[in-house]
């Protein structure tokens, strides 16, 4: 049946390209994932309350 | 147990260093937004890495692959029709782009702001009881799937898998979102690593051309000694043999609410810089659905074969039940393919997607009971660290109660009913309310009431008729589906158009629509 070749031809596309986009992710997502780690904590760390003070000592 | 010291360095590396950065992320909680959402600060590689660790969880592999073992490489239909739905969702925008927008931190919040407190309340209780019982099978199946990947003593089960749940505890309880991020950026990382090098070796080992004429024998019964070992059409989802028209349409239909609705994905919608970068983040991610259900299949596809060619299932999995024999089946194989080391990559992926699931689960929950269930509750403002110790206390408490609900008690009954039931109640009355919200001016709040009603009472009557027919009478879950989201749809609509239309001034302001 035609119609059994050409779903025997998608789901080979769907598995072949999900191997090769999982494969790419990990090195992509990977690296600029790990970059937008290091630009979020400095963004939080922009953002947090400034620590609080000790009192002037008297002396 | 079949591990080496390779493989158990694999695991010890990988967690040790997940824990670290999990707990590293502590010092930049200040408050419940940066605990419940990072601060509103995700960009968009980490957002994709969160939202596909989070929902490709060891349940998630489990079920993908079983579905490849039943239905052949048909059984990953339902990973395109989520991808098509997550795709065209992020393309127009529907539900996700009006949400960002109203700055709300959970679903629930945005019922406030149209249909009051008390909708607000009742929608929020929904969600948890859907999200939290939908969660309670996630550590037992999981667990069962590293006893069958190890062959570790099926009574180490309630121990692995409650220190495992202490670790992810420790870290999301410290770090909230931060940590979940973080952690689910790792883990993401590792569990590519361990599906795509796992899907290379099934292929190789078989090749491809013997691996498709071995399924189609399978199914067309010419199998020597074991006969017909696959019922579905193996490439066809819409041949009678297989799922069929009705349930793949209903499918679709069902991807679109979850894409919407489901809390655990929304969160990252919110926790997104802007609307552009939600939209961005769901058109990227989509593709990842497919092979979310497509290569867990195959591998599921691959244990049929062997396990056709070797005589049948292993003689431990051949007493049980059908549904648990072809749930187990993909792992014992893995456990017979895979060689040293690779297990250890692929046990350290597998508890990777263990720990990625449940940390954006237990967090998501916690922040609905928080925002939407006490919060409303409470009369007088509470203070940033009141509020930050009790969302945490909550995270605890979620994960106690999946120890216990989960993991060391077991359901009388069958548990799977009971979870398809508040699956539908909370994706039926939940979407309805929501594309009420955003995109009906008309929509009131005894609509939104009735809606939340009949969604609920939909479901429940189905449970019960399917108790006390003859299984040939039953209703099948596609019709249940139709008729809960259409008895949710007509009780808003009904509700709305037969109560009097809301003043400004009776609820918040409107979300802009």
């Amino acid at each position: 049946m035609i119609i059994d070749h050409l779903f025997l031809i998608f789901w080979t596309l769907m598995i072949f390209l999900s191997v090769a986009w999982y494969g790419f992710l990990l090195f992509y997502v990977g690296f600029k994932g790990g970059r937008e780690i290091l630009e979020l904590t400095r963004t939080l760390d922009s953002q947090s309350p400034p620590a609080e003070t000790p009192p002037e000592s008297k002396t | 147990m079949h591990l080496t010291y390779l493989d158990w360095g694999i695991i010890v590396v990988y967690l040790v260093g997940c824990m670290s950065a999990g707990i590293w992320m502590k010092r930049f909680v200040h408050g419940v937004e940066d605990f419940a959402i990072a601060g509103r600060a995700m960009d968009l590689n980490l957002g994709i890495a969160s939202l596909a660790a989070t929902e490709l969880g060891l349940v998630t592999v489990m079920y993908t692959a079983q579905l490849g073992y039943t239905h052949g490489f048909a059984g990953a239909t339902i990973g395109v029709l989520m991808a098509a739905a997550m795709y065209l969702v992020g393309a127009s925008g529907f539900v996700i782009g009006p949400l960002r927008r109203a700055g709300v931190m959970t679903i629930p919040e945005l019922f406030q702001k149209r249909f009051g407190t008390r909708v607000r309340w009742l929608a929020g209780l929904f969600v948890v009881l859907g999200g939290v019982l939908n969660m309670g099978i996630f550590l037992r199946l999981g667990g069962e799937f590293l006893v069958a990947v190890t062959g570790m003593n099926p009574k180490w089960l309630e121990w692995v898998m409650t220190l495992l749940l202490g670790m992810i505890l420790l870290y999301t309880v410290l770090g909230g979102m931060l940590s979940v991020l973080v952690t689910d950026w790792l883990q993401f990382i590792v569990k590519g690593a361990g599906i795509v090098v796992t899907s290379i070796l099934v292929i190789t080992s078989l090749g491809w051309t013997n691996l498709v004429k071995a399924l189609w024998i399978c199914f067309d019964g010419t199998a020597e000694s074991v006969g017909q070992t696959l019922k579905a059409h193996p490439f066809n989802p819409v041949h009678p043999t297989s799922f069929g028209w009705t349930y793949v349409l209903w499918q679709l239909v069902f991807q679109i609410a979850v894409v919407t609705t489901w809390q655990t994905t929304i969160a990252r919608v919110l926790s997104c810089r802007d609307e552009g970068t939600a939209r961005k983040m769901y058109r990227r991610t989509a593709f990842y659905f497919v092979g979310r259900f497509a290569l867990p299949g195959l591998w599921g596809v691959a244990a049929l074969i062997y396990w056709s060619q070797h005589g049948g299932l292993p003689a431990d999995l051949q007493g049980l039940p059908v549904n648990d024999a072809s749930l187990r089946a993909t792992p014992a194989y893995l456990g017979v393919l895979l060689p040293m080391g690779f297990i250890g990559l692929l046990l350290a992926a597998a508890l990777a997607a263990e720990m990625s699931t449940d940390s954006g689960y237990l967090l998501t929950w916690a922040t609905v009971i928080y925002n939407d269930l006490i919060a409303p509750c409470v009369k007088r403002p509470m203070a940033p660290k009141t509020k930050l110790f009790i969302t945490r206390a909550l995270v605890l408490a979620i994960g106690v109660f999946l120890l216990f609900y989960g993991l060391w008690y077991e359901m009388p009954g069958n548990a799977w009913d009971y979870l398809a039931v508040t699956g539908n109640i909370y994706l039926a009355s939940v979407f309805t309310l929501l594309v009420a919200a955003l995109y009906w001016k008309r929509a009131t709040r005894v609509g939104a009431a009735a809606a939340l009603v009949l969604g609920a009472i939909g479901p429940i009557t189905f449970l019960i008729v399917n108790k006390v027919v003859p299984v040939d009478k039953q209703i099948s879950p596609e019709m249940a589906g139709f008729s809960s989201f259409g008895l949710a749809f007509v009780g808003m609509l009904a509700g709305s158009l037969l109560s009097k239309p809301e003043t400004a001034d009776a609820t918040q302001p409107q979300v802009a629509v």
